[in-house]
């Protein structure tokens, strides 16, 4: 399961590192994986100051079994797979080679496969954020965040569909929607599912389907009021309403000082303040990762 | 932007047609409050001018769906229209479940005639003297209990029926009737403000009467 949301800094490290400690705490055999080349620090939220292997190590195929990739952290059941680089100049991984990495660990022998993702709507990141239908969008109650999330769930959807869409046309007509000032006046899904029906009908179920497996999930970060917790079912709202994206709010995360204080800990704050008010917010969150999907029907399954 | 005209009530206001009036009200608040002017989750969504578009979209969508005959109807409108337009196969396949509702129920009748019928026998006009009886026969006409008022509002079916029956010496103190009123008001579709206002002063003076005769007689 992904965990992504488009701008740098809403602390999507901060809860993938803390989600997947809360499941791993909870008995559950995680795996979590930095995917950010350009930006690793999972392994420092998790306490693993110098990882011995890393992804980079897969890029540069000096490593081809990623099994081999997992550290152990000192939280039990949760082992990770860090990005942390031996020099900067080292490559970003080809398209083929990405997907090879996540058909490897959907290979893992674990419950549970959080991915860290970089900030941005960058391919790469979008693919990643493609490898599951639910991924984790986190968003902090600061217009910035709002606007970045909206635009990397609205550039997912895009990509989804074009990787879905089978003719030449329609795969144009969609990377045309993608921008929003296109000429054809196509500004929401539903203008582009009328166009696509009329260019080619076949496509037009193709594209339903499509838009509703995509249902990524919604967490709130550095909650300081009922106003911000509430942001995140305004978010989902409009998500459906306006981008036809089926988006459901999975909870918050107060703002807390103590995220600063575990950090220079080095260690993930449900693990080193079990008791605390965000290692609380962060179990509800788990939670509802673990239980079946309330809003419309779909197939149930995490990575 | 999806076109508003498209969206069917339910779809405005976010809820399963299943939906019961606690869920309706819900979903208006949380919807007037992402549509707000100063929203957070709204920001970057919205063209400019639209927010208030929006807002009387869901005003619409709220007033047919918080009167329980008025939505009677217009889900007899929405089923004929379902209806209309289900031959047609590929309309068919995306007209099921919720997101994609929206397409098999495409320009539904301006569901505006629902709601100026309604303004039409309820004349709900700036100078309108909201009393005890106004209120309640406005409730009776929109076909809504006193209990599922207070099941929504949370407040207290005995003061409820006090405000109708206007016993304002078994009323609470000003403050709480006046909020009482506000969640009655929105209850029933009408405006909370305007009948709070035009309920109190009725209660204001009646109380101050009330007063005066306590004075005197001890005087």
């Amino acid at each position: 399961m992904p965990v992504g949301g488009g701008k740098g800094g809403v602390g999507k490290t901060f809860v993938a590192a803390n989600l997947a400690a809360t499941l791993a705490r909870g008995g559950y055999r995680v795996v979590a994986v930095d995917v950010d080349l350009e930006g690793a620090n999972l392994h420092t939220a998790l306490g693993v100051q110098r990882p011995r292997r890393s992804l980079a190590d897969y890029v540069a195929e000096r490593e081809e079994d990623v099994p081999k990739l997992l550290e152990e952290t000192p939280i039990e059941n949760l082992h990770l797979v860090a990005a942390t680089r031996p020099n900067l100049g080292s490559p970003q991984p080809s398209h083929a080679r990405r997907i090879e990495f996540v058909r490897a660990l959907r290979q893992l022998d674990a419950d549970f496969v959080l991915l860290d993702l970089g900030a941005g709507t960058d391919r790469a990141v979008l693919d990643y954020f493609m490898v599951c239908d639910e991924g984790i969008v986190v968003i902090t109650p600061e217009p910035t965040s709002v606007e970045n999330a909206y635009g990397f769930m609205r550039a997912a959807f895009y990509r989804r569909l074009r990787l879905a869409m089978v003719s030449e046309d329609v795969r144009k007509l969609v990377a045309l929607a993608m921008d929003e000032r296109n000429e054809r006046g196509i500004r929401t899904p539903y203008d582009l599912l009328r166009e696509i029906e009329q260019l080619a009908p076949a496509e037009g179920g193709r594209f339903d389907r499509i838009m509703r497996s995509f249902r990524p999930r919604i967490v709130v970060n550095g909650a300081r009021s009922a106003e911000d917790i509430r942001l995140g079912f305004s978010v989902s709202s409009v998500c459906r309403r306006h981008f036809a994206i089926d988006a459901e709010y999975m909870g918050y995360v107060n703002h807390t000082d103590d995220a600063r204080r575990s950090l220079r800990a080095l260690r993930p704050l449900v693990d080193a303040h079990p008791r605390s008010d965000a290692a609380v917010y962060f179990a509800r969150i788990a939670r509802k990762l673990l239980e079946p999907r309330s809003r419309s029907a779909g197939v149930e399954g995490s990575v | 932007m999806k076109p508003l005209g498209e969206q069917d009530h339910y779809e405005a206001l976010d809820v399963p047609r299943s939906a019961t009036r606690e869920e309706i009200e819900r979903a208006y608040h949380l919807a007037r409050v992402t549509y707000a002017d100063d929203s957070l989750a709204g920001y970057s969504v919205f063209q400019e001018g639209e927010a208030p578009l929006l807002r009387d979209r869901l005003e619409l969508a709220y007033r047919t769906l918080a009167d329980a005959d008025a939505r009677r109807a217009y889900d007899l409108e929405l089923e004929q229209e379902t209806r209309r337009s289900a031959p047609e196969p590929e309309i068919e396949r995306v007209a099921a479940p919720v997101v994609s509702e929206s397409f098999g129920v495409a320009m539904l009748p301006p569901p505006q005639v629902l709601a100026k019928d309604l303004r039409d026998e309820d004349p709900d006009e700036d100078d309108t003297e909201y009393d005890g009886q106004r209120l309640q026969r406005v409730r009776v006409r929109r076909g809504i209990e006193i209990d599922e008022i207070a099941g929504v509002t949370k407040v207290n079916p005995t003061y409820l029926r006090f405000i109708e029956e206007e016993r304002f010496d078994d009323l609470p103190a000003a403050v709480y009737v006046r909020g009482f009123l506000k969640c009655y008001a929105r209850c029933i579709g009408l405006d909370p403000d305007r009948v709070a206002q035009s309920y109190m002063r009725r209660y204001d003076e009646r109380s101050s009467k009330r007063k005066r005769g306590l004075f005197s007689r001890r005087g």
